[in-house]
């Protein structure tokens, strides 16, 4: 194989794993003759190395910290969406007292988009994280729950 | 991703799939002596058919030596060889024996016949 191409296709990897393997798996691509088959074979072991990563994506750095994490979008944007969701509620309590009204408002419709739009990016984060740093992500995850059943709280006590 | 390609001419086992476990396969090849990447797929191919793809073959290597089961050598210029641990021999012996005590039962079935 070109030795272009066989860079080009090792630079699909993630740094990480480059580091480690990307010399060695770079000649032998070039030993090989190449051809579909082999390139997307490496395609989609590239894409499942950025997924699942060989040790956690670590291997010779050191292991990512609870606050590398909690500082990702995906980490902190689902807490505060739920945040924002109860503040929603409670404000809304305050401000019109904890009636269940017969129709849904502004307010019901927005705590609902907020607490299903987080879904999508909780996903993605436990399908990214969990299998890099499992320990640091669960405590996220942890918070991220936390946060949900603060927002869902005030909803269900108050049968709004 | 796991790709392999059958390198065996279709005969009466055609559509039965073929031998598959790219770590396994690995551990089989280094059972002979260190090889690099590429001594291991042709190994591979010669002892059971089976085409590792360059993604396959390095996405076991890279487990089997996370695991503890397999470890580089000095590399010979860019080429990497590497080498079963003694943890990789018992593994590969626990396999092979499961194998084997799997293919001795599917005989016994057959002659049953």
């Amino acid at each position: 194989m070109n030795r272009a191409v066989a860079r080009l296709l090792t630079s699909l990897y993630p740094r990480a794993w480059r580091a480690r393997f990307g010399s060695e798996f770079e000649a032998l691509l070039e030993s090989g003759q190449g051809g579909l088959h082999t390139f997307v074979n490496v395609v989609l072991s590239a894409l499942r190395e950025h997924i699942f990563p060989t040790q956690g994506g670590k291997m010779n750095q050191p292991a990512l910290s609870f606050g590398a994490i909690v500082r990702r979008p995906s980490a902190f944007v689902p807490m505060a969406m739920s945040l924002t969701a109860l503040a929603l509620v409670l404000g809304h309590i305050a401000l019109y007292g904890a009636v269940r009204e017969a129709d849904e408002g502004a307010t019901a419709h927005l705590w609902q988009i907020l607490m299903a739009g987080q879904l999508p990016v909780l996903i993605f984060f436990a399908i990214k994280w969990l299998p890099r740093a499992p320990r640091q992500t669960l405590c996220v995850l942890g918070l991220q729950a936390g946060a949900v059943l603060a927002s869902v709280a005030p909803v269900l006590i108050f049968n709004l | 991703m796991r790709s392999t390609r059958s390198v065996v001419a279709p005969g009466n086992d055609a559509g039965m799939g073929r031998f598959s476990d790219p770590p396994l396969l690995v551990l089989a090849s280094l059972a002979s002596g260190p090889k690099h990447g590429h001594a291991m797929i042709e190994d591979i191919a010669g002892l059971c058919g089976t085409r590792l793809g360059p993604g396959t073959l390095y996405g076991a290597i890279a487990r089997l030596e996370q695991q503890g089961w397999i470890e580089p050598l000095p590399p010979e210029d860019r080429r990497q060889p590497y080498r079963i641990t003694g943890a990789g021999l018992r593994v590969l012996r626990a396999r092979l024996g499961t194998l084997q005590q799997f293919a001795k039962a599917g005989r016994k079935r057959l002659e049953a016949l």
